[in-house]
């Protein structure tokens, strides 16, 4: 790392500079691939699109020292959630959804309506002061992370298991076939 | 150092992007996605305040998992549930399931 700092400060470059530069570009790239999930036709595309959009909120978590909520984001969202999303599509019709009558209306009072509490929230987070610089302590580490999982938040974390449980007997009964 | 606004308006984006989705979305798969998107928003935002906060016991992330843990626990409820539509109506268009409505 050292190495390719010093050749990069040689040119000019700060580290700081290559920090701003790449989580500005994935930011960028993550709320194209966002738009893409809402804007785009075929929901096959917007099923990867999908995945290219929480791989980018996974290096988002990156810059926020939170390297295992990276690696479940990864192995959760990109490799459950959207495999089963695109299972689901395949399963079913209707992958490539038209316009239907009248909607011209409904995207551009929806439009209205989602860039307005865009700009109430804009408006809000900009007016408010906060602290830009985080506290130097260390980050969280994955063993006070578990601690705290197994001692503070036991038992959020049983009901978790419990729901877990829930959603796989309801999702067994209520995808099974019916017997005809 | 990235300032913590940033972050706030990386997700205030990501949700009203998400919100547009869930409005406009006829397939119902893609609302499915969509709230994928909402509630990846809402970590972002709870991740960032607990980095910035400098809270020492992780109880951001741990709030952060449980999110995921029940967004996997809904997005499984809620693509059986389309499987199930689809076997009985033959369609996820959600403007053309309206078997319980008038």
């Amino acid at each position: 790392m050292s190495g390719l700092a010093q050749l990069l400060s040689s040119h000019g470059i700060s580290h700081d500079f290559i920090i701003k530069a790449t989580f500005y570009s994935i930011a960028g790239l993550t709320l194209l691939f966002a738009l893409l999930v809402v804007l785009s036709r075929n929901i096959f595309h917007v099923a990867i699109y999908l995945a290219m959009a929480l791989i980018g909120i996974a290096c988002v978590y990156l810059y926020l020292d939170t390297e295992f909520l990276a690696i479940v984001q990864v192995l959760i969202y990109v490799g459950a959630i959207v495999t089963l999303f695109i299972f689901t599509v395949m399963l079913t019709a209707d992958i490539d959804t038209g316009p239907m009558r009248g909607m011209i209306r409904r995207v551009s009072v929806s439009a209205l309506v989602s860039l307005a509490i865009f700009f109430i929230l804009t408006n809000v987070i900009t007016m408010t002061a906060w602290k830009d610089v985080p506290p130097a302590e260390a980050p969280v580490s994955l063993a006070q992370l578990g601690k705290s999982l197994m001692t503070d938040y036991a038992l959020p974390f049983e009901v978790i298991s419990l729901i877990s449980l829930a959603a796989l007997i309801g999702a067994i009964v209520i995808g099974k076939a019916e017997k005809r | 150092m990235i300032p913590q606004s940033h972050f706030l308006l990386l997700g205030a984006a990501l949700f009203s992007i998400g919100l547009f989705g869930v409005f406009t979305r006829r397939n119902a798969i893609g609302i499915l996605m969509s709230i994928e998107l909402i509630l990846n928003a809402a970590n972002i935002n709870l991740i960032t305040f607990s980095k910035f906060s400098g809270s020492t016991d992780g109880s951001g992330q741990i709030f952060a998992l449980f999110v995921i843990a029940i967004a996997a626990a809904s997005a499984v409820v809620g693509l059986c549930l389309v499987i199930s539509i689809y076997r009985n109506s033959k369609t996820i268009l959600v403007n053309k399931i309206n078997l319980m409505k008038w």
